[in-house]
């Protein structure tokens, strides 16, 4: 650019244009694998992330109770006896399949099946595109769960025989 | 800000902090090193780990929730005395006479509750990113213990109400161990001390709640972030998201 012909900018002559970078420096990219500092980008983010989670929790307590029924009486079996809702699954199970099984074979499957996984999945991909199998697998396995939880937690009446939770509850938490 | 700064700087602020000085990032790396709750942490991590897309926090979550749990199961040991004569009475005078009682003991049924949710959550979101792969399948292993860790505290602090619900909830898991070959009646016996639940069962399912399993989840807990922390700049070779 020269000064033969004045370039205007808003009424104002510009006197030149410096090639280079600026002294600022380029414009910063944002690259999602650049590393930063934990502090303060990590710990804000879990600062916020704990208030949320406490603040659930103190109002969860505000507004429900914690149960308390009758003093415990052994001569007294309530009917249906329920196990803690974590362990619904297992219950629900054990009135389909032999004790041995559904009491024993299954949580210790479960645990072994779970320690065992990076050992027996040695495939090093990332993305569930090419982790159809192990995803699947882990998929099914976690569906059966939670409905096997859910049906023990709210669709078990007396004599574990089937209620539906909008015309009789009995969940227990 | 400024008198924090000038705090720092000051001989006794020298002799807590060490390295005061933030001007540089290696400064604040070393101010992050030389800081007891900050070493739990990395000192970098990559952008995109940090997002909520990536974690969705669940394990500062569940950490949250033991911290809650620890803090609100303190407030409730002054009130309660494990034996099936006074327990149903205490947690009685807890909801009724103590001063937030009630209050303490809904927080500490709710973030139990709400911990093995988050916990079993953050398991998933680990598997789903495919987090426990080489070399960090130890670190899964060690999750896995946590999460069993973690059922096991909230079933051994079910019985200490001692009213209908933690008595019959607890027959029905003991049962289940019963159930095992050859040792199943020793196990029962050994886990709830007699042939049916009672006062041996009550004290020792309040020792390993209030005791024994608590003390494991803080070593796990803290093995699990330690590792944790040395793998937070792996390269994960493979990062085809």
């Amino acid at each position: 650019m020269s000064d033969r012909e004045p370039v205007v900018v808003d009424g104002k002559r510009v006197l030149g244009v410096v090639p280079g970078t600026p002294p600022g420096g380029e414009r910063k990219v944002l690259d999602e694998q650049e590393p930063v500092m934990v502090w303060p980008h990590l710990l804000v983010r879990h600062g916020v992330a704990a208030l949320v989670v406490l603040v659930v929790v103190l109002l969860l307590a505000l507004f429900f109770n914690a149960p308390l029924r009758e003093i415990a009486n052994p001569m007294d079996t309530p009917n249906p006896e329920k196990a803690p809702w974590y362990f619904a699954a297992l219950q629900e199970l054990l009135a389909h399949f032999h004790p041995m099984v559904a009491g024993v074979l299954v949580p210790t499957g479960i645990i072994i099946g779970l320690v065992a996984l990076p050992y027996i999945d040695r495939n090093p991909r990332l993305s569930p595109r090419f982790r159809k199998v192990a995803v699947a697998t882990f998929t099914v396995f976690m569906v059966v769960w939670i409905v096997l939880t859910l049906i023990g937690f709210m669709f078990r009446g007396p004599n574990w025989g089937w209620v539906w939770p909008w015309q009789d509850w009995y969940g227990e938490l | 800000m400024k008198v924090m700064e000038r705090v720092r700087e000051s001989t006794v602020g020298r002799s807590i902090w060490r390295a005061p000085d933030r001007a540089t990032e290696r400064d604040r790396a070393a101010g992050h090193w030389a800081n007891f709750f900050l070493h739990i942490y990395p000192v970098k991590m990559r952008r995109k780990e940090m997002t909520f897309r990536y974690t969705w926090f669940l394990g500062v979550a569940s950490v949250v929730l033991f911290g809650s749990l620890v803090v609100s199961g303190i407030y409730l040991m002054f009130f309660y005395v494990p034996s099936p004569a006074s327990a149903y009475g205490n947690i009685q005078n807890i909801q009724t006479q103590v001063a937030f009682g009630q209050y303490m003991r809904n927080v500490h049924r709710w973030s139990a509750h709400l911990m093995v949710l988050v916990v079993a959550a953050h398991m998933a979101r680990v598997f789903y990113r495919g987090s426990y792969k080489s070399p960090k399948e130890f670190n899964w292993v060690i999750g896995v213990i946590l999460l069993v860790l973690t059922l096991l505290l909230s079933f051994t602090g079910y019985l200490l109400p001692w009213d209908q619900l933690a008595y019959w909830a607890v027959t029905v898991g003991a049962s289940m161990a019963g159930f095992v070959p050859l040792l199943g009646e020793t196990i029962k016996g050994i886990l709830i001390g007699g042939d049916t639940v009672g006062s041996a069962t009550l004290l020792r399912f309040y020792v390993l709640h209030v005791a024994v399993l608590p003390t494991a989840v803080v070593i796990l807990i803290t093995i699990h972030l330690w590792r944790w922390r040395k793998d937070a700049m792996l390269d994960t070779g493979a990062d085809d998201e």
